[in-house]
């Protein structure tokens, strides 16, 4: 089976300056990749990238079979290929309703009733979300927000979750709550592509692992691996 | 100008204020377009008022073409026409010419620094002012009264005869044209809420005005909602050019500056990118400036607004109901 994501030397940046020089990854289906690096080594860039926001100078994104860097893809097109981001700092819509949020993540369809659907099923996964549906997503906590941020994208029903920085300033026990909601969503089949600073916490929940540095990929293996790796411990896991 | 009601202060006061808010809901109308725009792509689009003014005199063109040329056929077939016409062809062209001048001036300076489209607004301004120069010269020219009271054919040299009062016997006067006014501007607001409350391409708006990068990751056509909002706001400053010319009846080439001034002013007064505020603000504007004309001096009413602009801005210097800039996050 060919990967679901596939990412090769993909180069990006702002203005004059890049970012990225040649970043390859790839996601198997029903996979949890973690990405993680310091602060400007280029994690939110690649997502940016995958999701179109931030134009590709150089390399392939391959996403489900279509090159996305190839043909082109606005972002606005990403999502109705079954991409979908949970951006960094959350990006909730601060004066629409949780329902409304909600609603946005559902733009590219047309079936109400299944849309629908899913707001209950989001409202099941996170029943404070089902309590203040109707409060302007501005006034929920940072950890409400994640998980407001986290069913939003899934409204768009995708193949591949891309999740930044999730546990971003949010009480330890909040991060094991969101942490779980990733475990119980990959158990159900969907591919994660997760970016963190939290690198223990990530790798943990992953099955494989990047390693980003100033923009390249400096390691990559099994997640479990490279938790055991020295140079991980000593370099991203504080040991 | 109907005579001052001096003989009873509470009475004059009263129509002072009738009148002042109805000129408020026209401000109220222009001022959306810009508090829209702005809202989305944070542009004071600078050329607004002008298109206003270029809907005014197509407004015109529509009436000359039908041949509903003067007061006396107010109410016949050609007059009905013309007005229903100028109902539809007016919003249509200028939302049409805002699509076009952001298609071809602001979108390609997106990214640019924000001086880039707002120096392009301004230059848009002149060009719309160029164009309506050369269309209908530099002098005022008379816009039919269409709503006014039909002119007896053999009374042609007699003086026009006076509208109805339809508020006859209060004190109060107000005309069939007052409630033209009122009766095309506040529906016309209330669909625009309904529309950007409710609907997808409305809740996709507000996403995009509160988010740009989110709205793009919702798989939101950015480039598409912003046209969207400048075809709007085209659309409501064409109604608001039909109901100001019908009830003004004087167009020419610079009406758009000042409306348009008074219309920007009451969008930030409001709270620029809120859609009440504009309506708030382009009523309050409409009652400052006739209350202001009537008991400081109509030479005073300009400063007066401007000089009320000013402290509420120092005291609420987002404006009545403009929110907090700074959103948790």
């Amino acid at each position: 089976m060919p990967p679901l994501l596939a990412v090769e030397k993909l180069e990006a940046g702002y203005g004059p300056i890049n970012v990225l020089h040649g970043i390859s990854l790839t996601v198997e289906p029903g996979e949890i990749v973690a990405m993680i690096g310091a602060n400007g080594a280029g994690k939110t860039t690649t997502l940016m990238c995958l999701s179109g926001v931030v134009k590709a100078r150089g390399g392939r994104v391959v996403f489900d079979g279509r090159d996305l860097t190839a043909e082109k893809v606005p972002a606005h097109q990403v999502v109705r290929l079954g991409l979908a981001q949970s951006p960094e700092g959350r990006k909730i819509f601060p004066r629409l309703t949780v329902l409304e949020n909600l609603q946005m993540g559902a733009f590219t369809r047309t079936d109400a009733d299944g849309v629908a659907a899913d707001v209950e099923k989001a409202f099941t996964m996170f029943p404070i979300l089902r309590e203040r549906q109707h409060q302007a997503g501005g006034l929920l906590s940072g950890g409400q927000q994640q998980m407001l941020a986290i069913a939003r994208a899934l409204m768009s029903r995708p193949k591949l979750l891309l999740l930044d920085e999730p546990s971003l300033g949010l009480a330890p026990q909040i991060v094991v709550q969101i942490f779980d909601v990733i475990r119980e969503l990959n158990r159900q089949g969907m591919s994660v592509l997760l970016v963190e600073q939290n690198a223990r916490m990530a790798l943990k929940v992953a099955h494989r692992g990047y390693v980003l540095e100033t923009g390249r990929v400096t390691f990559s293996d099994r997640a479990a691996a490279l938790l055991d790796d020295p140079r991980i411990r000593a370099a991203y896991l504080g040991e | 100008m109907t005579p001052l009601l001096a003989a009873d202060p509470a009475a004059a006061f009263g129509q002072f204020l009738l009148i002042g808010l109805v000129s408020g809901l026209l401000y109220a109308l222009i001022a959306l377009g810009y508090t829209m725009v702005y809202g989305i792509v944070e542009l004071i689009n600078f050329a607004h008022g002008d298109l206003f003014m270029l809907g005014c005199l197509l407004s015109l063109e529509v009436c000359l073409l039908v041949g509903a040329r003067t007061q006396a056929e107010a109410g016949t077939a050609a007059g009905v026409a013309a007005v229903a016409l100028m109902l539809v062809a007016a919003p249509v062209f200028c939302a049409a010419l805002n699509i076009a001048v952001d298609r071809a001036v602001y979108r390609p300076l997106r990214t640019a620094p924000k001086l880039a489209p707002l120096v392009s607004a301004i230059g848009v301004s002149f060009v719309f002012m160029g164009v309506g120069l050369f269309w209908k010269g530099a002098t005022d020219v008379t816009f039919p009264d269409l709503l006014g009271p039909p002119i007896p054919p053999d009374a042609v040299n007699a003086a026009p005869p006076v509208p109805a009062n339809l508020l006859e016997g209060t004190g109060l006067r107000f005309t069939f044209k007052d409630l033209m006014v009122v009766l095309v501007t506040i529906p016309t607001m209330a669909a625009l809420t309904v529309f950007v409350r409710y609907t997808t391409l409305g809740k996709a708006m507000r996403a995009t005005a509160q988010n740009p990068t989110a709205a793009q990751l919702m798989g939101i056509n950015v480039d598409r909602v912003i046209a969207a909002t400048f075809a709007i706001g085209g659309a409501l400053a064409g109604v608001g050019s039909v109901v100001y010319s019908l009830y003004f009846n004087t167009v020419n080439y610079q009406m758009g500056f000042q409306n348009g001034v008074y219309a920007f002013t009451a969008a930030v007064l409001g709270g620029i990118g809120n859609i009440p505020g504009a309506v708030l603000g382009g009523i309050v504007i409409g009652v400052v400036k006739t209350l202001g004309g009537a008991y400081i001096g109509s030479e005073w009413s300009e400063a007066l607004i401007f000089a009320i602009l000013v402290v509420i801005l120092i005291f609420r210097p987002n404006g009545l109901l403009g929110a907090r800039t700074r959103e948790k996050v």
